[in-house]
C-alpha cells in the first residue's frame, strides 16, 4: 500500500502545482489575485477541443494554440479590465471573480456542458513503477511538471524579462525606477499565469472531461496551495503542493475519501491562523513579526 | 405586412359579432386552443435533466400531432414549459430548485408538474410547495430516495398529489441484489467492494447492498464514499485490487465517474465493474467518451427502454422515435419514464375529463396501462410506480454491459439481450 501512496501522493502533488504555479505568478509580479484563474482553466480545455474537434487540428498544433489563446485572453484581462483598477486589490478580486463567472455562464449558455467534452491523453496505457500499475499520462504529468519548475527557474534567473520579473516580485516602485514598465509588466504576469493555466488544463483533463464546474475546484485548489506557500512564492508553491497532495492522499486512504476535498481548507484555515504570509511568503512578515 | 392587417381586419369583426350573437361561442373556442401547461423544473445542463427534457417534448409533440388530449368534450394540446433547477450542480442551494418549482406553478401557470425536481433533497424539499398548491406531480427522473414515497403514504391526505413513475432507491438495491446473487450461482463471485457518491441516495443504496449481501455470505471488503466532483480514486481502486474484490460496486452520478472507469482500466483492476446509476457509464456516447475504458463496465439506467430491449411492443417504438428526434438513443435514467408520463397523464386526463387536481389523482390511481417498460400502475397509498422483474406485471428496470461499443441489455432475464462477459483480467471462481 505505501509505495502507492507515495507514487500518487507525488503525481496528486505534481498536479496540484500545475493548477497554482499561473496563479502564484501573477500575484508573486503584479500582485493582482486572479479569481478568473478556475475560468481560464476551463475556457482552454474548451479551446482546445474545439480547435481539435471542429476547426479538425492537429492534436500538439491544437494544444499550443488553446495554450496561447489562454495567454491572450489574460493579457486582454489586463489591459481591458485590470488596469483600470489596479492598486485597489478588493476590486482587482471582484473584477476578476466577475469575469470568470461570465466566462463559466456563457460556456454553459452556449451549451458546453455534459460529460461528452474530453480530451485524448497524450499517452495511452498503463505502466508498473515500484510494482504499482500508474498511466502513462499521470507519468508525463510529473515529467511536465518537473520540466516546467526547471523552464521557469530559467526564465525568471537567466532572461532579461525574468529578472524583470523578480525585480518586480521584490519592489515595484524601486523596478519602475530602473525603468522596467510596471503595466508591460503586470500584462506579461497575467499572460504567462493564464498560459501556465492553460498548459495545466490540457495535460490534466484528458484524465477527466471538461466540465465548467471544475473552475471553482481548481481556484480553491490553486489558492489553499498559494496559500499555504506563500502567495508570490514559486518555491513555496511546490512545497504546499507536496504537502497538500500526500495530505489528501493519506487522508483518502485512512480516515476515507470523503474527507479529502477539506484539507485544502483546512490547509487555509490554519495557515492563515498560524503564519497569514505562508511557509515562504514574505509579504507580511514584517506586520507578523511585530 | 398592410396586406395581413387588411385581411385580418374584416376577419376580426366577423368573429367579435359571431361572440356577440352565441354566447357560448366565446368560451368554447378559448377552451378548444387553451393549452394544458405542463411545468417541468429540471436539472436541463445535466443528463437527468436533458433525457427528460427531451423525452417529455417528444411524447408532447406526438400526442399533439394526433390532435392533443381529450378533456370533456374538446381537445386540448400539450404545452410544455421547461426551467432549470440547477439542483444537479455543485454548490448551488436547493432554494434555487423551490423558486422554480414556485415559477412554474404562480408564473407559468402549469396544470401539471412534471420531471424533478432532480436531486433527492430537493425534491423531498419541494414536496410541501407542491402540496400547499394541490397540484398533481409526477417525479419522471431524479430523486432516488425512498423517502418521497414513504412521505406518501404516511401522510396521504397532504401529498396526495404528488406520484413517481420511476424506480427508486430500494427497488433498485433489489435488482443490484439480485443481480449478484445470479453472477455467485453462474460463477462464484462472492468478494466485493463497493465505491459510492456522497450524495443521500447513493450512500443508502451502498448501505443497504452491502448489508444484504453481507447477510447472504458475501465478503464485503470495504465501502468507500466519495465527494461529489472528486478527481481520483487510484487509492480506493488499488485498495480493491489489494483485497482481491471480484466485483466492484459502484453508483455514483456525477460526471467524474468517467475519471473512474479509465483508471480502471489503466490500473488493470481485475474485478467485474457494476455501476448502478452512473451518467458517463450510461449514456450512449460511453464508449466514445472514455476511450472504450467503459468495456465490460455494467449500469443501470433505471428502468427499461433506456437501453435497447424488447420489453414491451412499445420499447424499440420508443427508442426508434427518440433516436429519430433526437440524433440520439436514449440517454439516461430518466428518459422512458419521462415520455411515458406524458402518456400516463394523457390517459389520466382523459378518463378525469377535467384538469381538476382531485379527479386527476383519483383518475392517476387507477392507472392501468403499458407503457415503455412495461405495465405502468400506481400503488394506491405511495403513489410509487408499481416494479416487477416481468413486463407484463408491473414496471420493470433494465442492466445493460458495454460490449464491442454497444449497451447490451443483460438483466433481468426476461429483457435480456445478451449474456453478461467477464473481463479478460479476471477469472471466474468456478
Amino acid at each position: 500500500m505505501l509505495p502507492s501512496l507515495l507514487l500518487y501522493g507525488l503525481i496528486n502533488s505534481v498536479i496540484l502545482a500545475l493548477t497554482a504555479l499561473g496563479f502564484s505568478l501573477t500575484y508573486g509580479i503584479s500582485r493582482v489575485a486572479n479569481f478568473a484563474h478556475g475560468a481560464l482553466y476551463v475556457l482552454a480545455g474548451f479551446a482546445a477541443w474545439v480547435f481539435l474537434n471542429r476547426l479538425q487540428m492537429n492534436y500538439y498544433g491544437a494544444l499550443a494554440l488553446a495554450i496561447i489563446a489562454t495567454g491572450v485572453i489574460g493579457v486582454l484581462i489586463y489591459r481591458f479590465a485590470l488596469i483600470r483598477v489596479r492598486g485597489m486589490p478588493l476590486l482587482e478580486i471582484i473584477v476578476t471573480f466577475a469575469l470568470g463567472t461570465a466566462v463559466l455562464e456563457t460556456l454553459r449558455y452556449f451549451g458546453f456542458f455534459g460529460s461528452h467534452y474530453t480530451l485524448p491523453p497524450l499517452f495511452r496505457g498503463s505502466v508498473i513503477l515500484f510494482g504499482v500499475p500508474v498511466d502513462r499520462q499521470r507519468v508525463a504529468l510529473v515529467v511536465i511538471g518537473g520540466v516546467l519548475v526547471f523552464v521557469l527557474w530559467l526564465l525568471t534567473h537567466h532572461t532579461r524579462i525574468g529578472l524583470a520579473f523578480r525585480a518586480m516580485a521584490q519592489d515595484e516602485q524601486a523596478a519602475m525606477m530602473s525603468g522596467i514598465d510596471s503595466d508591460r509588466m503586470a500584462t506579461l504576469s497575467l499572460a504567462f499565469g493564464a498560459a501556465l493555466v492553460g498548459l495545466a488544463a490540457v495535460v490534466l483533463l484528458p484524465l477527466s472531461f471538461i466540465a465548467t464546474e471544475s473552475g471553482a475546484h481548481i481556484l480553491v485548489s490553486a489558492i489553499a496551495v498559494c496559500i499555504l506557500g506563500g502567495l508570490e512564492s514559486p518555491a513555496g508553491v511546490i512545497v504546499a503542493s507536496l504537502l497538500i497532495g500526500y495530505a489528501q492522499i493519506f487522508t483518502v486512504a485512512y480516515l476515507g475519501p470523503h474527507y479529502q476535498m477539506i484539507v485544502a481548507l483546512f490547509a487555509i484555515l490554519i495557515t492563515l491562523i498560524l503564519k497569514p504570509s505562508g511557509l515562504f511568503g514574505k509579504q507580511k512578515e514584517l506586520e507578523e513579526r511585530v | 405586412m398592410k396586406t395581413k392587417s387588411l385581411w385580418f381586419s374584416p376577419m376580426m369583426v366577423l368573429v367579435v359579432v359571431g361572440f356577440g350573437f352565441f354566447p357560448g361561442a366565446s368560451s368554447m373556442a378559448q377552451q378548444k386552443g387553451q393549452p394544458i401547461v405542463i411545468g417541468a423544473p429540471l436539472s436541463t445542463q445535466y443528463l437527468y435533466g436533458w433525457d427528460a427534457q427531451r423525452a417529455m417534448l417528444l411524447a408532447v409533440e406526438e400526442i399533439n400531432a394526433k390532435g392533443g388530449v381529450q378533456v370533456g368534450k374538446t381537445r386540448r394540446p400539450f404545452s410544455l414549459e421547461v426551467l432549470d433547477t440547477r439542483d444537479l450542480e455543485p454548490g448551488v442551494p436547493l432554494s434555487e430548485a423551490l423558486l422554480v418549482v414556485e415559477k412554474l406553478i404562480l408564473e407559468k401557470k402549469a396544470d401539471v408538474l412534471m420531471g424533478g425536481p432532480v436531486r433527492s433533497e430537493a425534491a423531498l424539499a419541494a414536496m410541501d410547495l407542491i402540496a400547499k398548491h394541490k397540484k398533481v406531480s409526477i417525479l419522471t427522473t431524479g430523486s432516488l430516495t425512498p423517502a418521497y414515497h414513504r412521505r406518501v403514504a404516511e401522510n396521504y391526505s397532504k401529498y396526495k398529489y404528488l406520484f413517481r413513475i420511476t424506480s427508486e432507491a430500494v427497488q433498485l438495491s433489489k435488482e443490484a441484489v439480485d443481480l449478484f446473487e445470479s453472477l455467485k450461482q453462474e460463477f462464484g463471485f462472492d468478494q466485493i467492494f463497493i465505491m459510492v457518491q456522497d450524495v443521500a441516495h447513493a450512500r443508502a443504496i451502498g448501505d443497504i447492498v452491502g448489508k444484504s449481501l453481507a447477510s447472504k455470505g458475501w465478503k464485503v471488503l470495504g465501502t468507500e464514499v466519495y465527494p461529489t466532483g472528486a478527481l481520483d480514486y487510484s487509492t480506493g481502486l488499488l485498495k480493491a485490487r489489494d483485497q482481491k474484490a471480484q466485483i466492484l460496486f459502484v453508483w455514483m452520478d456525477h460526471p467524474e465517474i468517467a475519471i473512474l472507469v479509465k483508471q480502471w482500466r489503466d490500473l488493470k483492476i481485475p474485478a467485474l465493474p457494476i455501476a448502478g446509476i452512473s451518467s458517463a457509464v450510461e449514456q450512449p456516447g460511453g464508449w466514445a467518451n472514455t476511450d472504450g475504458a467503459v468495456a465490460y463496465w455494467v449500469a443501470s439506467p433505471a428502468n427499461a427502454g433506456n437501453a435497447p430491449s424488447n420489453a414491451t411492443p412499445l420499447t424499440m417504438k420508443f427508442y426508434d422515435a427518440y433516436k429519430k428526434r433526437w440524433l440520439v438513443e436514449p440517454e439516461g435514467y430518466g428518459t422512458s419514464s419521462s415520455y411515458t408520463a406524458v402518456y400516463v397523464l394523457a390517459d389520466a386526463i382523459k378518463r378525469a375529463g377535467s384538469l381538476d387536481s382531485d379527479r386527476l389523482v383519483a383518475a392517476l390511481e387507477k392507472t392501468d396501462m403499458v407503457g415503455v417498460y412495461g405495465k405502468i400502475a400506481f400503488d394506491p397509498k405511495s403513489h410509487q410506480v408499481i416494479p416487477s422483474y416481468d413486463p407484463k406485471e408491473g414496471a420493470v428496470g433494465t442492466w445493460f454491459q458495454w460490449q464491442d461499443q454497444k449497451r447490451v441489455v443483460i438483466w433481468p432475464a426476461p429483457i435480456a439481450m445478451g449474456k453478461i462477459r467477464i473481463p479478460p483480467t479476471l477469472s471466474p471462481a468456478k
